[in-house]
Order: structure tokens, then C-alpha cells, then sequence
């Protein structure tokens, strides 16, 4: 019974992502079945679109800014959370997570809000990255705390010990040693943002990202299949990141000989 | 004498209400293996990490060498560090590792630093082993490692955190005589943490005992097994039996052993409860049949026997006396083993007992 309730529960979430590739190479602008035979035309109208182009470019750049700056912020919280206590930690860190939680229309409607209204900014993609920064932050600062929970305090002490200053013990022996995670972390980051439509929706000026171009596509019936192979591509690229991402961390815990205390997936 | 190499003046330490170390003095000579021991959380390691430069102090100053240290930061005192996890870098190589410390070091090329951590992996038994991958090692390897890379920059104090306590038992014999034959060969001043009061008397020159943040006896090994200066001592270290007794004047009358003059005694020593009279399992003897002694004799029951191969254990209990006293025999080839229930006299030495009130 329950090998049966799994096997519903897995289709119904990955069903519709099988659905995809289906349709990217079927030779028909309809959705619907019967197919109607092969084609790889819908991939090669990706490669001439120069709107696309530009929205891909986009994407790319708000993803890889706000990747570093959540991974950089998200360096220094979880540092501080695993080595140091200070007063109010706890409520600092929960409101770091919280937007973990928080419903994205909520957080897009209110940066809006505070965009426009508070600091009479443009919209631009900078705006964007900000907001991606916000909702990255807590997937790094997850992943970081694993890694620096299992990297031990005497390992930063040794170094000093052994006459290096605490700027070149970080560079020398923290980094190398949570390394691992960061990478983790920056493909995480870096994929969520290139996925996240909501928040990019509310806070494009005019410069799409790709989710929120691909969504203006949708209006236009004829290049749905288009929109099903630069989707199939995009399913492609994201779960070799986080694969990636995640048999990075845990090689990095093995070569540190110590055990997997958490970590994201 | 000269002055000592560390001197520890009024250190106090409070983390947050939490009195860490109240008021410790302490001089610690050129050359000597120095322990500090006692139960886990008396502040030994804390003072360790005092002298090491890893703890502020709330107050008291910290002299090494003859220089005010107390504010100085751990990489630029003379001191190294074991630590107990022994924190081998996992990410590099064991010749890097031992390498680490000698990275600032412009005054040395590169094969200059290389011979000397050829020379310090040979000095711990681990030549050929420079590039090997550190996360690779076994316990006993880490701990070799971890001796030379704090040895390899000759520091004038080694500080060693409990670095035998995750060894099993053979090899943390074996790493003891290594300990000790690798202090005397560079004569560096080796300051060793342990809670194991066996390994602190097997290892060290001198003893700091301490208890709750306070150092309650400093002495030679003999010393502080002979002549414990308290109660708490005396039981922290090794085995004693204790017998209610009365002092009047200089007269004390143990149960089961009877009637003793106080110049008699080994020696005298404090206790927060009821007096007492104390001596060692090995200071006694019980008589076989027929067996002579021109000391002091008690009568007693043996109620338990313990036997260990070279040694039996009598748990005996004294007439007069409620609790039974252990005594230790050195087993003699031929002789028969005491029998439980058996009725025995015991010789003892009014020179081997200690007061304690």
C-alpha cells in the first residue's frame, strides 16, 4: 500500500517535468496527443530568437551577482552563528530565514512597495538582484552551517598557533576546508534565482529575465512547443547543478573525514 | 634559582558569573614536563589555553620568558600547541602539515625548511611519510603529526590538551614512554593537560592538582602520592583508605588500628568532614600463618579478594572498624591466595599513615 502511495506521490510531482521533453520534440504547435512525430526545430528557433537572447543574458547576470552576495552574506551569518554567541542570535538568525517561508508574492509585492514608494528607485535588474540576494541568502546560510558545524574550532586555532594571522588562517584553512559547501551554496543560489519568476515578475523594469520571458510567450500559442525545449533544457542544466552542487559537499565531507551533519538535499 | 620560564600571577577568569580560575599562581621551570590535573571542568584547560594565548584573563599577568605576555595573541608567543583533537589540516599533505608553522619564516629556503620537517617526522617515527594525505592517518599517526608540527618550530613551551584520551590503552602506554623520551631529547618544557592521574604521575617532573579553578597541591609525583596536602587529594590520587579517628592532643586513635603519637605520622593534611586517618593499599601487609613482624599488628576479617595475576586485592575489615580497607599483596610463587572469611592480622606503619582533620 504504501509502495503504491509512493509511486502516485513521485508521478504526480514529476510527471508533468516528463511531459516537457515530450512536447519540446514533438512536430506539432498543439499540445495535445497524439503526437504527431520527431523534430528539433523547436530548439533550433531558440538559438535564432535575440529576445531570448537578451532575457538568457539577464538571467544569467542577476543570477550570478546575487549567487556571490547571498554566499558572501550567508559566509559571515554562518560563521557567526556556529563560533560566536551574542544576544538576540536566535531572533537575528530566524529573520535571516524567514523568507525561506514567506510566500514570494508577499515578498515581491512588499519590496515593490519599498522600491518605488520608500527609495523612488527604477526598476531595473538591480532591483531584482537585491530581492534574489534576499531569498538566496537563507539557502546559503543552510548550507554554510552544516559546513562550518563540522569544521573543527581547533583546526582555526592551530593555524594561529602555528604563527599565521587570523586573515591568512581564513584563506589558508577555513576557506580550503569549507570550500565544499560554497560551491554547494553558489549553485543553489545561482539556480534559484535563474528560476524564480514571482519576485522577477514584480521587480523587471524593462529587461526580462527568462522566467518572466518566457511567461510573455505564453500569449502567443505558436511558440509554446519553443517554450517546452528552452523548458527541457533549462530541467537539464538545473538538476546537473544541484547534483553537482551536492556531490561536491559531500566529497568535501569524506576528504575532511568527518560526518554528514545536514546539508540541503 | 633562576627565574622560571613561566610565571602565572593572580590569574583570574570568570566567563560571564562563571568563576573559570580563581586566582592562580604558578611557576613553571626551563625543562621540566609539567602536568596539570584534575576532574573535567577544575580549569586546567582553560589555564592551558591562558598560557597558549587562546583565553583573555579577567585578571593577572602571564610572564614568558621573563616578558608580560598576558595580552599577546597565540601566534606570536613561544608556545605550541597539541590540541586534543589533534586539528591535522585534512586538506594537505603530512610534510605540509609539519611545514605549516615554518610558512613565515623567510630566514629559511625552501630546503632548508624541508630538511626540518624531514628531521621532526623522523624525530616522531613517521620518516617517509611526508606525502602522505593527512585525512588519511590513523589516530596514532595524527597525534605523531600534530607533535611534530608544534616541535619542528622549537617553541620554548609545547602545551599538549589531553592528546592521549582517544588512544586506546596500549597505545596511549606506548605514546607515554615516547612523550618522555622525546621531552628529554629537545628539551623543550612540556605542559600536559590530563584528567588521568596515572598518566600525570608516569609523565611529569611536578604536579599541579587542581580543583574547581584553584590549584589545591603543586609537588613531585612521590610527593603528592605520599604526602596529599587534603582529603580531595589524597582520593583524586590513586587509593586510600580512610578510618575515623579522634586527636587529643597529640594522640590519635584510628578504629581498628588503635593508638598512634602525631610525630609518628608520615604527615598531616586537611578534610572538610570528620578526622581521619589515611594510608595506601601498598603500605601494609597482611601476615600469613605463622608469619612474624616486630611492627604494629591489627586483627581484621577478609570480606574480598580481587586476584590480578601479579597482584590480589584483600578488601579486609579491621575489628573496631565499619568499612573494610584494601589492601594490595605482591603475589610470591608457592604461597597460597587468602581465602575470603578468613581471619587475618595485618602489619602496618604508623610512618606510612597521613592525618587528615
Amino acid at each position: 500500500m504504501l509502495r503504491v502511495y509512493v509511486i502516485a506521490f513521485l508521478a504526480f510531482l514529476y510527471a508533468p517535468i516528463v511531459l516537457l521533453p515530450l512536447f519540446a520534440f514533438n512536430d506539432s504547435t498543439v499540445i495535445a496527443f497524439p503526437l504527431s512525430g520527431v523534430t528539433t526545430k523547436w530548439f533550433a528557433e531558440l538559438w535564432t530568437n535575440k529576445e531570448l537572447h537578451k532575457a538568457l543574458g539577464n538571467s544569467l547576470f542577476v543570477a550570478g551577482i546575487s549567487s556571490v552576495l547571498a554566499v558572501v552574506l550567508g559566509l559571515a551569518a554562518a560563521r557567526a552563528n556556529v563560533r560566536y554567541r551574542f544576544p538576540g542570535k536566535a531572533a537575528a538568525l530566524g529573520l535571516i530565514m524567514l523568507p525561506l517561508v514567506l510566500p514570494e508574492i508577499i515578498v515581491a509585492t512588499s519590496l515593490l512597495v519599498v522600491a518605488v514608494r520608500f527609495f523612488g528607485w527604477n526598476l531595473s535588474l538591480w532591483t531584482v538582484i537585491a530581492a534574489h540576494v534576499l531569498i538566496c541568502t537563507p539557502f546559503a546560510i543552510a548550507i554554510l552551517n552544516a559546513s562550518f558545524q563540522s569544521l573543527d574550532p581547533s583546526m582555526e586555532e592551530a593555524s594561529i598557533d602555528l604563527g599565521e594571522t587570523r586573515l591568512s588562517t581564513f584563506r589558508l584553512v577555513t576557506l580550503p576546508l569549507v570550500m565544499p559547501g560554497i560551491v554547494a551554496a553558489l549553485l543553489i543560489s545561482f539556480t534559484i534565482s535563474l528560476d524564480e519568476f514571482i519576485i522577477a515578475f514584480f521587480l523587471t523594469g524593462s529587461d526580462p529575465t527568462l522566467p518572466v520571458y518566457i511567461w510573455s510567450l505564453l500569449r502567443f500559442p505558436r511558440l509554446i512547443p519553443v517554450v517546452m525545449a528552452l523548458g527541457t533544457i533549462l530541467v537539464i542544466i538545473s538538476i546537473l547543478m544541484l547534483t553537482f552542487a551536492e556531490w561536491n559537499r559531500r566529497r568535501g565531507l569524506a576528504r575532511a573525514g568527518v560526518k554528514d551533519t545536514g546539508g540541503f538535499l | 634559582m633562576t627565574e622560571p620560564l613561566i610565571r602565572l600571577q593572580g590569574i583570574q577568569k570568570y566567563y560571564g558569573d562563571y568563576h573559570a580560575l580563581r586566582g592562580v599562581d604558578l611557576d613553571i621551570r626551563a625543562g621540566e614536563f609539567f602536568s596539570l590535573l584534575g576532574p573535567s571542568g577544575c580549569g586546567k584547560t582553560t589555564l592551558l589555553r591562558v598560557i597558549a594565548g587562546f583565553e583573555g584573563v579577567t585578571e593577572g599577568t602571564v610572564m614568558i620568558g621573563g616578558t608580560d605576555m598576558t595580552r599577546l595573541s597565540p601566534n606570536r608567543r613561544p608556545t605550541n600547541m597539541v590540541f586534543q583533537s589533534y586539528a591535522i589540516f585534512p586538506h594537505l599533505t603530512v610534510a605540509q602539515n609539519v611545514g605549516f608553522g615554518l610558512r613565515k619564516r623567510s630566514d629559511l629556503n625552501r630546503q632548508a625548511k624541508d630538511t626540518l620537517v624531514d628531521d621532526a617526522l623522523d624525530m616522531v617515527g613517521l620518516d617517509g611519510y611526508g606525502k602522505r594525505a593527512a585525512h588519511a592517518l590513523s589516530g596514532g599517526q595524527r597525534q605523531r603529526v600534530a607533535l611534530a608540527r608544534a616541535l619542528v618550530l622549537r617553541p620554548k613551551v609545547l602545551l599538549l590538551d589531553e592528546p592521549l584520551s582517544a588512544l586506546d590503552r596500549k597505545m596511549r602506554e606506548q605514546m607515554q614512554v615516547e612523550l618522555i623520551r622525546l621531552q628529554r631529547q629537545v628539551g623543550i618544557t612540556f605542559i600536559l593537560v590530563t584528567h588521568d592521574q596515572e598518566e600525570a604521575l608516569v609523565m611529569s617532573d611536578r604536579i599541579a592538582v587542581m580543583f574547581e579553578g584553584e590549584i589545591a597541591q603543586l609537588a613531585e609525583a612521590e610527593a603528592l602520592y605520599r604526602r596529599p596536602v587534603s582529603r580531595r587529594v589524597a582520593e583524586f590520587i590513586g587509593v586510600m583508605n580512610f578510618l575515623p579517628a579522634t586527636v587529643d592532643g597529640d594522640v590519635v586513635d584510628a578504629a581498628g588500628l588503635g593508638k598512634m603519637v602525631v610525630q609518628d605520622l608520615q604527615s598531616t593534611a586537611t578534610t572538610a568532614g570528620d578526622p581521619m586517618v589515611g594510608f595506601r593499599p601498598e603500605t601494609a601487609t597482611l601476615l600469613f600463618p605463622g608469619q612474624q613482624t616486630e611492627g604494629r599488628v591489627a586483627e581484621g576479617r577478609v570480606v574480598e579478594v580481587v586476584y590480578y595475576g601479579d597482584m590480589t586485592y584483600y578488601d579486609v575489615t579491621l575489628d573496631g572498624a565499619e568499612k573494610p580497607v584494601r589492601i594490595s599483596m605482591r603475589n610470591v610463587f608457592g604461597r597460597p591466595v587468602l581465602d575470603i572469611g578468613t581471619q587475618a592480622r595485618l602489619a602496618w606503619s604508623p610512618g606510612a599513615i597521613t592525618l587528615f582533620r
